[in-house]
């Protein structure tokens, strides 16, 4: 009699099922690549292809942090709120037509701070209170946009000065500054997963929450760590924003969460969490940003390309996601 | 037995609100008497807008204060803060000191407008309102404390900026088009004026249009992808709205193409006005505004002088109880009348007759 | 010669139940000591109280002599005491070396960084003990299941490095799910662990126990009821001390067993197969019959028994109910056949937590207090109230929500549930006595006896040997997935546990 163990349903489906959930987003991503390479030559012409890492940044950066948070098994809906928060304070700190503070760089870092507190507001409702953390994210983003329409004040504050203008808008050795700075992000997002405990953690705790107390893991202190690189990392993206468009306001981040969430699942990171990783949030970031920037240059007509792209992300999310299906006993 | 106490209790609750009527009208009377120096009617000038730290309905009630000015009354000024609820509550609280009132309203939706119109006709105040406006419901059908409706016709607009932006471009090139969230109805309206003007302009052409959804950041990125599909080719650029428009001119400084790449807008919002004011510099040519002071004044003064009895509203045509009022489209030349208040004198002749600037029936 | 451990008269309650009641036993140098019991003996209480994760009401654990105490696990892993748990307990999406050091990284993560090389040489340190091939950064889920357990086994090494003594390793029913070659390397792997650590090797699989332990302790009811030398050990006689006194017939009504020799074929199921699971399965159900299928875990009767409720598809094979072949998709096809379940896991698949007694015992059948679509309320808390007089559940009233309930009050609820289908003509239950007090035991024998009675066929996976033989007509003993043995077990002359067991392992 020779049958496989009984308990792991991964070994019934072997490698090529592995094979298409790992290298599956790149593959999609490539082939996207060529066809619209095919399509319009334009989409691989050096000042496209710059356009499409300047536009890859701010959802790069977002989707860092937001990989953290979903390794964990949980979801950040507090992104545009942290977002429109930190537009406002970078816009009202650094030099700006509405008071006479010009701190500069120190203006960004506080603007960042700012996404950072929401962060671990973010954990410690989730962890400390136990509110379910699509439920305390809604509500603290909620709590974000508040306060960025109060520093709104019916107005947008326009940021005057031109060296904090220069991250979202110049460039340097003809890269946008924008991308190289989502770039770091990424590079010390991969850092923090790969050689630290609140990255390695954030692994075990996704895959298995229980083995990770019963081997005596501060479960809850990595958990608010992840959530704080979240809402650090929507900081940094509304620096850049307003940086980029010389303004904050409270409708500056609207959209990006649905992009960062989305680009997370399809470079896929599973909303389960346990696995994934920031470089697969890359790959999901590229095929979207891809995605947009090809329909347009393809002539897609505008009411079809929102069709298209929610079709695509189906597609990939049902392939990532296709070992789970079909169990019909409950998983605790 | 039982009924006789019943109809006792009526009685009596009748005279409670009676005396209660009569010491709240008591105070407000005498207060009137003080501001205005008892030569007005008793009828009281009222406001209701969303927030005075919006810029556009800040200048809205200025232009009522204008009106106060002209009329010699005390122009009451109710902020709702976007929350249509407190809207409704206010206005009716208006109705429930007594005292006819004359009420210029932004009501914050179509819904809200129906129950605005029949808490006034209920307490026998008079009321203009303005854009918002359930489409099947018409002042007439209400009854005559509901005076008018104005609203904007977007296509018309469209159209004179447009043309504002072809002849910056000379007449002839390409451009690019930003629509707004597709399927609203301003958004439709406003590129339907576009495509007016390109069949009178023969030598422009409309090289792509998308949608950038109102908002800054993703006209910024539609922008830039279109310059790259369009690279050296694009001579213009057409918004749907002032927001997109800022956000496709910081796609331009990006680029570095800033001031030379004309743009145009609508809404007037300050940012964009500042833009017209530099217009060599920017390359942002106009916008288009509904002009907020003429919309605070005229509106209010209509209301008005239903309420006092000068215009007998029952008289009115169809054509002058629902309205659209004139845009303006701001370039440089007249960029300063926008980012202030006028002067009485040039906003007299618009209160005296508000219908002056009406553009035909809402249909 | 000190006992390397020593645990003397070790209590254990759980809310009145006695799981531990003055277990005494102790583990020799290098000695390799078998564990044996039934499910339900106390075993797996009694390895949580020596890893720390429950505490003991009364006795001591003596570590090399010295008296210990262990609030947690990690108190456990301090003392030498490392355990391969029968249910894995990796992170799969991590790779060996994390796991093995999952923590208690020391040294090899600084000021909350890694550093690789140190924690992939403390793994392999741990691998080399084992003299396991695995790399330490290999991903765990790219391991077959039998490569983890060796990884388990790394990670129970790994306490001997905290601890500065020659550890403990617990081994928790580490065959139960191997087979061939496998086995035979968890015997030599057994073997070599026997030079560097004491090892308390847990299982029920006597023949197993008896070949790789020095000396044997059988538990039964929380005591430990027998000790022997493995070399001189009778099988006989252990399987008596396991399985204990001879069933009361009393206890299970064995009088109220009807004969069904004449009853009609009710179910048959033929050469069912479901790959990897188990493999041509045959047998029949008649009116009134109760089969009981026996079997270890991995046995493939549980699996036998979701297939046969549509929860999971077979592979090959079919299931006939009164001479008509069914397909069963889904859970939703068996019921509309008149198949009913109840699971194991009461509280996950049986009951609606959060809805009320009455709303629970409508799932299945809501068309038996219903105007057309409509529910008529009170009709539905008349019959909910006749179940609950009928089953003798103890509840407030029929509106109180079922989650709190006691387990017994939740398994008669679950099935009220069923019985309030009229179209019910084949139970299936799935340990449907767990967890249960004797007296709540009783009340679903009494049940089972009256269903059958009525021309019920009963499929029974039930808690113990004895449970099985008592109520059953017919019993399948189940081996790797294949029916081994078909016992007849008519009132009055039932076969003895002890035959079933030889066919079990």
């Amino acid at each position: 009699m020779t049958h496989p163990p009984t308990v792991d349903e991964r070994r019934l489906s072997p490698r090529v099922r592995r094979l298409i959930a790992d290298a599956g987003p790149l593959v999609a991503l490539i082939v996207l690549i060529v066809v619209f390479a095919v399509a319009n030559p334009v989409f691989v012409s050096p000042g496209n292809i710059g356009i499409l890492l300047s536009q890859a940044a701010v959802p790069l950066v977002i989707a860092t942090g937001l990989t953290f948070v979903i390794l964990l098994g949980g979801i950040d809906l507090s992104i545009e709120g942290v977002v429109a928060t930190s537009s406002l304070v970078f816009a009202l700190t650094v030099a700006n037509d509405r008071n006479d503070l010009a701190l500069g760089l120190f203006g960004a870092l506080l603007a960042v701070l700012a996404g950072s507190v929401f962060g671990l507001a973010n954990g410690l409702a989730n962890v400390k209170l136990g509110i379910p953390s699509f439920m305390a994210t809604l509500g603290l983003g909620a709590v974000g946009i508040g306060i960025a329409t109060v520093l709104f004040a019916g107005r947008s504050p326009r940021v005057l000065d031109s060296g904090m203008r220069m991250l979202g808008q110049g460039s340097t050795l003809g890269i946008a500054n924008i991308f190289l700075i989502a770039v770091l992000v990424l590079v010390i997002g991969w850092f923090v997963q790969r050689f630290t405990r609140l990255g390695r953690y954030g692994y075990v705790i996704g895959g298995d929450e229980a083995v990770a107390r019963l081997s005596g893991v501060r479960v809850g202190r990595y958990k608010i760590g992840a959530f704080v690189l979240g809402g650090t990392a929507s900081g940094i993206a509304g620096v850049l924003l307003g940086s980029q468009l010389g303004v904050g306001m409270p409708t500056i981040g609207s959209g990006t969460m649905f992009t960062a969430i989305t680009a997370v699942v399809l470079g896929g990171t599973l909303l389960t969490g346990g696995r994934g990783g920031v470089l697969r949030s890359f790959v999901g970031v590229l095929i979207i940003v891809v995605l947009a920037n090809g329909l347009i240059l393809i002539g897609v007509n505008p009411y079809a390309q929102v069709a298209v792209q929610g079709l695509v992300i189906i597609a990939a999310v049902v392939a990532t996601g296709w070992r789970l299906r079909t169990r019909v006993r409950i998983i605790k | 037995m039982n009924h006789i106490f019943r109809r006792r209790g009526i009685v009596a609750g009748g005279i409670a609100l009676t005396l209660a009527a009569a010491l709240i009208g008591c105070s407000s009377a005498s207060d009137d008497s003080g501001s205005t120096g008892g030569t007005s009617d008793d009828v009281t000038a009222v406001q209701s807008i969303r927030s005075m730290s919006n810029p556009y309905h800040a200048n809205w009630a200025d232009g009522g204060a204008l009106f106060g000015d002209w009329a010699d009354v005390e122009v009451v000024t109710i902020v709702d803060e976007g929350d249509s609820q407190t809207q409704l509550s206010k206005i009716r609280a208006l109705g429930a000191e007594g005292k006819v009132f004359a009420l210029n309203v932004d009501p914050n939706d179509s819904s809200t407008t129906e129950a605005i119109v029949k808490a006034v006709t209920e307490a026998g105040g008079y009321v203009v309102t303005q854009w918002n406006k359930p489409d099947d419901l018409w002042p007439w059908d209400v009854s005559d404390n509901w005076v008018a409706h104005i609203s904007f016709n977007g296509e018309t607009s469209g159209e004179e900026v447009s043309q504002a932006l072809f002849d910056a471009m000379g007449g002839s090139g390409n451009i690019i088009a930003l629509q707004g969230i597709l399927d609203n109805v301003p958004a439709k309206q406003r590129f339907a004026g576009l495509q007016k003007a390109l069949e009178a302009n023969p030598g422009i052409k409309l090289l792509a249009d998308q949608t950038a959804n109102w908002d800054r950041a993703e006209a910024f990125s539609v922008t830039q992808t279109l310059l790259s599909q369009y690279q050296g080719q694009v001579d213009g650029i057409w918004a749907a709205n002032d927001n997109m428009a800022l956000g496709a001119f910081e796609a331009l400084t990006a680029a570095g193409l800033a001031g030379t790449i004309p743009i145009v807008g609508f809404d007037a919002v300050p940012e964009a006005l500042e833009n017209i004011q530099n217009s060599d510099e920017t390359g942002y040519i106009a916008t288009v505004s509904t002009d907020p002071w003429w919309q605070g004044g005229a509106g209010l003064s209509l209301a008005y002088q239903a309420a006092t009895g000068k215009i007998k509203v029952s008289e009115l045509s169809h054509e002058q109880r629902a309205f659209y009022g004139k845009q303006i489209v701001v370039t440089l030349d007249n960029v300063g009348d926008f980012t202030k208040a006028p002067l009485l004198d040039a906003l007299k002749s618009d209160l005296e007759n508000p219908f002056l600037r009406s553009q035909g029936p809402i249909s | 010669m000190t006992a390397v451990l020593e645990v003397k008269d070790l209590t254990k309650r759980f809310r009145g139940v006695v799981a531990l009641d003055g277990v005494s036993f102790e583990v020799r140098p290098h000695e390799v000591v078998g564990l044996i019991g039934e499910n339900g003996a106390g075993k797996s209480t009694l390895l949580k109280v020596l890893t720390g994760i429950y505490q003991p009401d009364a006795g001591v654990v003596l570590r090399n002599g010295e008296p210990v105490t262990f609030r947690n696990s990690s108190d456990a892993a301090r003392a030498g005491i490392g355990m391969v748990h029968q249910e894995q307990s990796l992170v799969t999406s991590v790779s060996v070396a994390e796991n093995i050091l999952l923590g208690a990284e020391g040294d090899a993560v600084r000021f909350g960084f890694y550093n690789w090389p140190k924690l992939n040489a403390v793994a392999q340190r741990q691998l080399d003990k084992i003299a396991s091939a695995i790399s330490p950064t290999t991903i765990v889920e790219k391991l077959s299941f039998a490569e983890r357990q060796l990884v388990e086994l790394a990670k129970a090494m790994y306490v001997e490095e905290g601890a500065q003594v020659e550890p403990v390793i617990i081994l928790d029913e580490p065959t139960s799910v191997l087979e061939g070659a496998e086995l035979e390397t968890l015997f030599a792997q057994i073997d070599r662990l026997r030079q560097i650590a004491s090892v308390i090797f847990v299982s029920h699989r006597l023949e197993e126990v008896l070949r790789v332990s020095d000396r044997v302790y059988v538990l039964k009811d929380g005591r430990s009821v027998g000790e022997t030398d493995a070399a001189s050990a009778d099988i006989d006689l252990l399987h008596r001390l396991m399985v204990g006194r001879e069933s009361s017939a009393q206890f299970y009504h064995e009088d109220e067993q009807l004969p069904v020799d004449e009853a009609p074929v009710k179910l048959q199921v033929k050469n069912l197969t479901r790959a990897g699971q188990f493999e041509d399965v045959s047998f029949d159900v008649r009116a009134g019959e109760v089969v009981g299928i026996a079997g270890v875990i991995g046995s493939g009767r549980e699996e036998l028994s979701r297939v046969l409720f549509g929860a999971e598809p077979s592979t090959s094979g079919s299931i006939v109910v009164d001479g008509k072949p069914v397909k069963f998709a889904s859970p939703v096809d068996a019921v509309s056949s008149g198949f009913g379940y109840i699971p194991a896991e009461r509280r996950i698949e049986g009951i609606a937590d959060g809805l009320s007694v009455a709303e629970n015992i409508f799932l299945v059948a809501p068309q038996t207090a219903a105007w057309g679509p409509f529910r008529n309320p009170k009709k539905a808390l008349e019959i909910a109230g006749a179940w609950i007089k009928r089953l003798r559940i103890r509840t407030p009233d029929e509106r109180t929500n079922v989650g709190n309930l006691s387990g017994g009050n939740q398994q008669k609820v679950v099935l009220a549930k069923w019985l309030n289908s009229p179209e019910l003509e084949v139970l299936i239950l799935d340990h449907p006595t767990r967890g249960l007090d004797v007296g709540a035991k009783e009340d679903v024998y009494i049940f089972v006896r009256e269903q059958c009675a009525k021309g019920m066929a009963v499929v029974l996976l039930a808690d113990s040997l004895e449970e099985t033989i008592a109520l059953s007509h017919t019993i399948l003993v189940m081996r790797d997935g294949r029916i081994e043995r078909r016992f007849d077990a008519p009132a009055g002359s039932k076969p003895k546990p002890v035959d079933l067991v030889e066919r079990m392992v």
